[in-house]
C-alpha cells in the first residue's frame, strides 16, 4: 500500500500566485530526477535535504513546463514520514496540471483524498486527532451541497461509460465463458469482430479523454498569447477583445513591459489573453526580461496570435518569429490595418506561410474582430463544442483513467492481432475495465460472471 | 451412563470433504473418528462421474500438492482422462477425468482403512453438546446410544442436513440418491445458535447402458495425457471407456415446456436457491428459448455396472416425464431409467458464521467443510476438507491457522470468496474468479503448496525429497536456458531457423528464444541436446519464461495484496466505535468480521474512504 509514490497539488485550486505540488513515497527522488533540471538544463544529481533550490520542470518530451523552486525532504523527516519532494511553481491550474502530469508520467499516481494525511498518520508524523480531523473534513466535504453538481457530472460520465463497459464485458464474457466451460457449446471468440468492438470503444475513450482538455479549458480558461513586434497594435487588439481599456496603449516601442493577462468571455468561452512585451533583441535589461517572459507564455499557450502591422510590411525579424513559434504552437497571423496605406495583404502573407490562418482586423474600426473571435473559439474547442459529446470530462483523475483504459485496449488489439492466447488477452481487457471502474465504480469480477451466465447456456 | 469414547477429532460425514479432513488430522498425529451415516457410501459421487475441469482441476492438483487424496484416487480410478483448453494458454489448461465411481470408493476406503489413526464408523448423531469448563469439548450421542467426545468436530455433512428430495410434485425427506437424511443434528446445531439457509441442487437420471443405441451418438474417447492429477504417484493413463455425445431437440423442449407446471422449480415447490452453472434442463429450456438443441453426454458410472450418467439432462420433472423427454434424444429412444433425476434442498451454514479457515466463529473447535458451507462439487469439497483438517490440527496444537492467499492457490480464492462474497447460489470455483490466474497454473501447484504439505505432516519425507529434487532441476533448466546462446551462423542457429521459422539477426539465448510465440521447450531440446532432461520441469520453465511480463505484473499486484493481508483486524472488533464509517460498510463489516484489512477491502459496500477511516482508527487504538 505504501510503496507507491503519490502526487497532488497541495495548494487550493484557483489562481494563486504560487502553487505547490507534493510528491511522497520511495520514488520521490527518482521522479524528481526525471522531471527537474537545473535552470541551466543540467541533470540534478544531488539531493540535499530541506534546501531551497531553483530549477525547471520538464515534460516527458523534455520541454520546459515551468520555472520552480523545490525542496527535498528525506524520510522520515517529512510531513508524511516518507521521501517528499515539494515543487513550488507558478500557481495557475493549467501549470499545476502540467507539472502533475509530468510527475505521473514519471511514475507517481494521483493521491486519493486525504492520502498524504493518512500516510503522515501511519508513519507517526501526526496524531490521531489531527488525522481524524482531516478525514472528517474529507467526508464532510463529500456531503456538502456544492459537491452535488460534481457528482452529477460524474454520474453522467458513468452512464456514458456504461455503454463502453457493456461492449467490453461482452467480449470478456465470451473469452471467459469459453475458458471456464470448454465442454459447453460456447462459440470461439471471433477475433476480427472483437477487434472491431474494441477499436470502437478505444476510439470512444480517446475522444472522451480529448474532451478532457476542452473540459479543462471550460473550467480554467485557455491561454491565448498576443505576440509580435512592438507597436504593431497588440495592446489595442487586446483592448478590443477585452472590450475595455486594460492595457496601456502608447506609440513608443517597448512600452508593454509587463504582460497583461485577463479573463475574457470570448463567445461564452473563458480565455486568458496575454499581451507580451514584444520579441525584439534589445540591450535594455528590463525589456530583455519582457522578452524572456514572452517565451515563457508562448510555452503555456493554447494559441498564439502573431500580430502584424499591415502598413509596416513584414520584417525579417517577424518572419523568423512566425517560423519559430509555429513549430511549437498553433498560430494565427492577425493583420492589423491602420489608417496608413497597407503594404501587406492577407493573401500575400498567407502565400508566404502556407497553412497558417491569416485574419485581417482593424483595431480602429473593429472590423474583422467578430470573425477573429469566432476563429479563436473554434481553434480552442472546435466548432461543435458542447454538442458533439454528451459528456465532458473535467477531472484529471478521470482523464488519467480513460487514458490508461485506452492504452490497455491498444494492448488487447495488438494481442488479438498477434494471436495472443485468451487467458492473456483477458488480463489487459480486465485492466481496461478496472480503469473504467475507477470512474464508474463497477467491479469487473462480479460483472463478468453475471455476463457469462446471462449470455451463454452453461451446464453440461 | 454409557462409556464415553474419546477422540482428538470427530469428522461427521465421509464424503469428499470428510475423507480429506480425516486423512489430514490423522497425518498430523491425531486420533480421528470418521463417522458416516452409511459405511457403504464412503466417498460416494452422487452426481456426475467426473473430476476436474478448469478451476476444479486446479483445486484437485492443489489438494494433491498439499498431500491430500482426491488427485491420487482419481488417477487410480479414472476411466478416461482429457486435457482441456490445450489451445487456450497455460493458465486455463486443465485435466478432467471420467471416474469409475465404485473403484473410487474402494480405493478411498482402502487408503483410510490403512491409516492407523483413523477409526471409521457408521452412525447417526442425535445429540450434540458443548462440555468442559476449561478447554471446550464436544459431546456427541449416536442414535444407538454411543457417546463420543472430542475437542474438535468437523462437520462435513454435504447435502444431508434436512435434505428434501423433489421429483415432480412428489417430495420427501432424503439425502442424496435415496440415502437417509440428517434431521436431528441440524436441529441441535440450531439450538447452539448456528444459522442455516436453504440451497438447492440436482442431478440427472441414470440409464441402463444396454438400452441405448450408441450408433446414433458421437463417441468421445479419452486421450493419453502426459500426466495425471497427482504429483506423487506414477501416472498410468487408461483409455478404459468412452463418453458419447448426443443432442436434445425441439420435441424434447416441447415436452419440458408443456410440463413446467409439474416442475418443482417452476411451480413454487422449491424455495432453495439453485445454481446458474449447473442448471436443470428445465432452466435451460426456459432461459434460452432460442437454442434449438442442448448437448447431452452419456458417461459411464463404473466399469463394473451397466449404469450410465446422462450429463445435460438434470431434471426434477416427474419420472414419467423424464422418461418421455429422454426418449426424444437420438440414441436414447428406448432408454430405460434406472434412477430418476431429482432436485434436493438442504440446509447450509450461513457463511458469515465461518472464519476463512473454516471454524465456526462462536464455537471453538467446531469446523465445517464442503457442501454444508454452500459450495458445490467434489473438488470444492475436497479442498475445504483438507483445509479444515489442517486447521483442526493446528487448533489442537495451538498454532496459527493455515490460510493460503488468493495469489497462492485456488483454495485461497475459494476460502476468501466464501466469506467475503454473499453467496446467492451454491459456489463453484471458476478460473475467472482468480485475479492471479496466470500464476495459479495446474503444472506449478506443487511449487506453490508442497512446502505447506510437508510442514504440516501430510507429505512423507520421500515425497518431499522428490519435490526438492524437481525444484532443483527446474532451476538448472532455467539457468541453462539463460546462459546458453547461439549465433545465427552456428549449426544450432541454423537448426533454430529450421525448427521455428525464425531468422536470427544476432546472438540469442535459449531463454530469449523461448519467449517468442510458437517456440516450445521441446523445440529447444532438439536445438540443444545437452539441456537437462525433465518434461514436467520443462513445462514449468516454459511457462515461467513465456509469461514473465504478465507474471511480474501479477507479482506486483500480489505484493500489494499481501501488505493489506498483513494488517490484521482483531477478533471481535467493534466497528461501531470507528467514526466516519458509512452505515452500509459498518453493517457489512460487523456481519462478516474480516480477519484482515485485505478481506475487508473485498467486501462489497466497503469503499476506500471506509478503509482509510478503519486503518487510521485501528493503527491508533489497536496496534500501538
Amino acid at each position: 500500500m505504501r510503496e507507491e509514490t503519490i502526487v497532488a497539488v497541495a495548494t487550493p485550486p484557483g489562481e494563486g500566485g504560487i502553487g505547490v505540488i507534493r510528491i511522497s513515497g520511495p520514488q520521490a527522488q527518482a521522479i524528481g530526477e526525471k522531471i527537474l533540471r537545473h535552470p541551466s538544463g543540467k541533470t540534478i544529481t544531488t539531493w540535499p535535504e530541506r534546501k531551497v533550490r531553483l530549477g525547471v520542470v520538464i515534460s516527458s518530451e523534455e520541454k520546459v513546463i515551468d520555472e520552480v523552486i523545490f525542496f527535498f525532504f528525506r524520510a522520515p523527516r517529512s510531513y508524511t514520514g516518507e521521501d517528499v519532494l515539494e515543487i513550488q511553481g507558478h500557481g495557475g491550474q493549467k501549470n499545476m496540471e502540467l507539472i502533475l502530469s509530468a510527475a505521473m508520467a514519471a511514475g507517481a499516481r494521483p493521491a486519493e483524498p486525504g492520502e498524504f494525511t493518512k500516510r503522515a498518520f501511519l508513519n507517526g508524523r501526526i496524531d490521531l486527532a489531527q488525522a481524524e480531523a482531516v478525514i472528517d473534513l474529507i467526508t464532510a466535504q463529500t456531503d456538502l451541497a456544492h459537491r452535488a453538481a460534481q457528482e452529477q457530472l460524474r454520474g453522467r460520465l458513468s452512464d456514458y461509460l456504461h455503454q463502453c463497459e457493456e461492449k467490453l464485458l461482452a467480449v470478456l464474457a465470451q473469452i471467459e465463458a469459453a475458458l471456464d466451460f470448454p465442454e459447453d457449446e460456447i462459440p470461439d471468440l471471433d477475433r476480427k469482430e472483437a477487434m472491431g468492438t474494441i477499436a470502437e470503444v478505444a476510439k470512444e475513450l480517446a475522444a472522451l479523454a480529448a474532451q478532457a482538455e476542452k473540459g479543462r479549458i471550460l473550467r480554467e480558461a485557455a491561454t491565448v498569447v498576443l505576440a509580435g513586434k512592438p507597436n504593431v497594435g497588440k495592446s489595442s487588439l487586446l483592448n478590443r477583445l477585452l472590450g475595455e481599456e486594460r492595457a496601456i496603449v502608447t506609440p513608443i516601442p517597448g512600452t508593454t513591459r509587463d504582460f497583461v493577462a485577463e479573463i475574457s468571455n470570448l463567445q461564452g468561452l473563458p480565455v486568458r489573453l496575454v499581451d507580451t512585451a514584444g520579441l525584439r533583441e534589445t540591450s535594455d535589461p528590463l525589456e530583455q526580461e519582457g522578452v524572456r517572459r514572452t517565451w515563457h507564455w508562448v510555452e503555456k499557450a493554447e494559441l498564439i496570435l502573431i500580430v502584424l502591422d499591415a502598413a509596416a510590411g513584414l520584417s525579417a525579424e517577424e518572419e523568423q518569429l512566425i517560423r519559430e513559434v509555429k513549430e511549437k504552437k498553433r498560430v494565427f497571423i492577425v493583420l492589423n490595418k491602420s489608417d496608413l496605406p497597407p503594404r501587406l495583404t492577407a493573401d500575400g502573407v498567407a502565400g508566404r506561410f502556407p497553412g497558417l490562418p491569416v485574419l485581417t482586423v482593424s483595431t480602429v474600426s473593429g472590423e474583422g474582430l467578430e470573425d477573429l473571435e469566432e476563429k479563436i473559439r473554434e481553434a480552442l474547442v472546435g466548432k461543435d463544442f458542447g454538442r458533439e459529446h454528451p459528456v465532458i470530462v473535467t477531472s484529471l483523475r478521470h482523464k488519467d483513467a480513460l487514458e490508461r483504459a485506452g492504452s490497455y485496449l491498444q494492448d488487447v488489439l495488438a494481442g488479438l492481432r498477434d494471436g495472443l492466447s485468451e487467458d492473456l488477452l483477458s488480463v489487459d481487457l480486465r485492466a481496461a475495465l478496472a480503469a473504467l471502474g475507477e470512474i464508474t465504480g463497477r467491479a469487473v469480477s462480479d460483472e463478468v460472471i453475471a455476463a457469462i451466465f446471462s449470455r451463454f447456456c452453461i451446464g453440461k | 451412563m454409557a462409556q464415553v469414547k474419546i477422540y482428538d477429532v470427530i469428522v461427521v460425514g465421509a464424503g469428499h470433504a470428510g475423507c480429506e479432513a480425516a486423512y489430514a488430522t490423522a497425518k498430523m498425529g491425531y486420533r480421528t473418528l470418521l463417522l458416516t451415516l452409511n459405511f457403504t457410501n464412503i466417498a460416494f459421487m452422487p452426481c456426475n462421474p467426473s473430476v476436474g475441469g478448469p478451476g476444479k482441476g486446479h483445486l484437485v492438483r492443489e489438494v494433491d500438492a498439499l498431500g491430500g487424496l482426491i488427485g491420487r484416487v482419481t488417477d487410480l480410478a479414472h476411466l478416461q482422462m482429457r486435457s482441456l483448453n490445450t489451445q487456450k494458454g497455460p493458465a486455463v489448461q486443465a485435466l478432467r477425468a471420467q471416474v469409475d465411481k465404485r473403484r473410487y470408493q474402494e480405493i478411498m476406503l482402502g487408503i483410510l482403512e490403512r491409516e492407523p489413526l483413523i477409526h471409521l464408523r457408521q452412525g447417526e448423531i442425535v445429540d450434540l453438546e458443548r462440555v468442559g469448563s476449561e478447554g471446550v469439548s464436544w459431546r456427541l450421542e449416536l442414535s444407538t446410544g454411543i457417546i463420543l467426545e472430542a475437542p474438535v468436530v468437523i462437520l462435513a455433512a454435504g447435502t444431508f442436513f434436512q435434505g428434501t428430495v423433489h421429483i415432480g410434485l412428489v417430495s420427501f425427506p432424503s439425502g442424496p440418491q435415496g440415502q437417509h437424511p440428517s434431521v436431528s443434528l441440524p436441529q441441535k446445531l440450531a439450538a447452539e445458535g448456528i444459522r442455516f439457509r436453504r440451497f438447492k441442487t440436482g442431478t440427472s437420471a441414470r440409464l441402463r447402458r444396454r438400452s441405448l443405441n450408441f450408433e446414433a451418438m458421437i463417441e468421445q474417447p479419452g486421450e493419453e495425457t502426459p500426466h495425471g492429477f497427482s504429483f506423487w504417484i506414477p501416472w498410468q493413463p487408461r483409455l478404459a471407456a468412452s463418453c458419447w455425445l448426443t443432442y436434445t431437440n425441439e420435441r424434447t423442449h416441447e415436452i419440458i415446456r408443456k410440463n413446467l407446471h409439474q416442475a418443482p422449480m417452476y411451480c413454487g415447490a422449491i424455495t432453495g436457491v439453485g445454481t446458474r452453472y449447473c442448471p436443470a434442463i428445465e432452466g435451460k429450456v426456459v432461459n434460452f428459448p432460442d437454442r434449438p438443441r442442448h448437448q447431452v453426454f452419456i458417461e459411464p458410472e463404473s466399469a463394473g455396472t451397466d449404469e450410465v450418467y446422462v450429463a445435460g439432462l438434470s431434471s426434477s420433472l416427474p419420472e414419467a416425464i423424464q422418461e418421455e423427454f429422454i426418449r426424444t434424444v437420438p440414441g436414447l429412444e428406448r432408454a430405460e431409467i434406472v434412477r430418476p433425476g431429482y432436485a434436493i434442498e438442504y440446509d447450509v451454514v450461513a457463511a458469515e458464521q465461518l472464519t476463512p479457515f473454516l471454524q465456526l466463529k462462536e464455537c471453538p473447535g467446531l469446523f465445517c467443510a464442503g457442501q454444508i458451507n454452500g459450495t458445490s462439487g467434489y473438488e470444492e469439497a475436497a479442498a475445504q476438507g483438507i483445509i479444515a483438517g489442517i486447521n483442526a490440527g493446528l487448533y489442537l496444537k495451538g498454532e496459527t491457522p493455515f490460510l493460503p492467499r488468493r495469489d497462492e492457490a485456488y483454495i485461497g480464492v475459494l476460502l476468501d470468496d466464501l466469506i467475503t462474497k454473499e453467496l446467492d447460489e451454491p459456489y463453484r470455483v471458476m478460473t475467472s474468479f482468480a485475479e492471479f490466474r496466470l500464476s495459479l497454473r495446474q503444472e506449478n501447484a506443487d511449487l506453490r503448496l508442497a512446502e505447506y504439505g510437508y510442514k504440516y505432516g501430510l507429505l512423507a519425507d520421500a515425497e518431499y525429497e522428490r519435490f526438492l529434487a524437481k525444484k532443483e532441476r527446474i532451476e538448472e533448466i532455467r539457468a541453462t536456458l539463460e546462459k546458453t546462446a547461439f549465433d545465427p551462423e552456428s549449426e544450432a542457429g541454423r537448426k533454430i531457423t529450421e525448427l521455428t521459422g525464425i531468422t536470427l539477426k544476432q546472438r540469442i539465448s535459449l531463454a530469449e528464444l523461448l519467449q517468442k510465440p510458437g517456440v516450445s521447450f521441446q523445440m529447444l531440446q532438439e536445438v540443444y541436446t545437452q539441456l537437462p532432461p525433465g518434461k514436467d520441469e520443462g513445462r514449468v520453465v516454459e511457462n515461467q519464461i513465456k509469461y514473465q511480463g504478465y507474471l511480474t505484473r501479477e507479482a506486483k499486484m500480489a505484493e500489494r495484496l499481501r501488505k493489506m493481508e498483513e494488517k490484521r483486524i482483531p477478533p471481535g472488533f467493534d466497528y461501531n466505535q470507528v467514526p466516519n464509517l458509512s452505515t452500509a460498510a459498518r453493517e457489512k463489516l460487523s456481519r462478516v468480521a474480516p480477519l484482515t484489512i485485505g478481506q475487508a477491502a473485498r467486501i462489497s459496500g466497503v469503499g476506500p474512504a471506509d478503509l482509510s477511516a478503519l486503518l487510521i482508527w485501528m493503527e491508533a487504538r489497536v496496534n500501538r
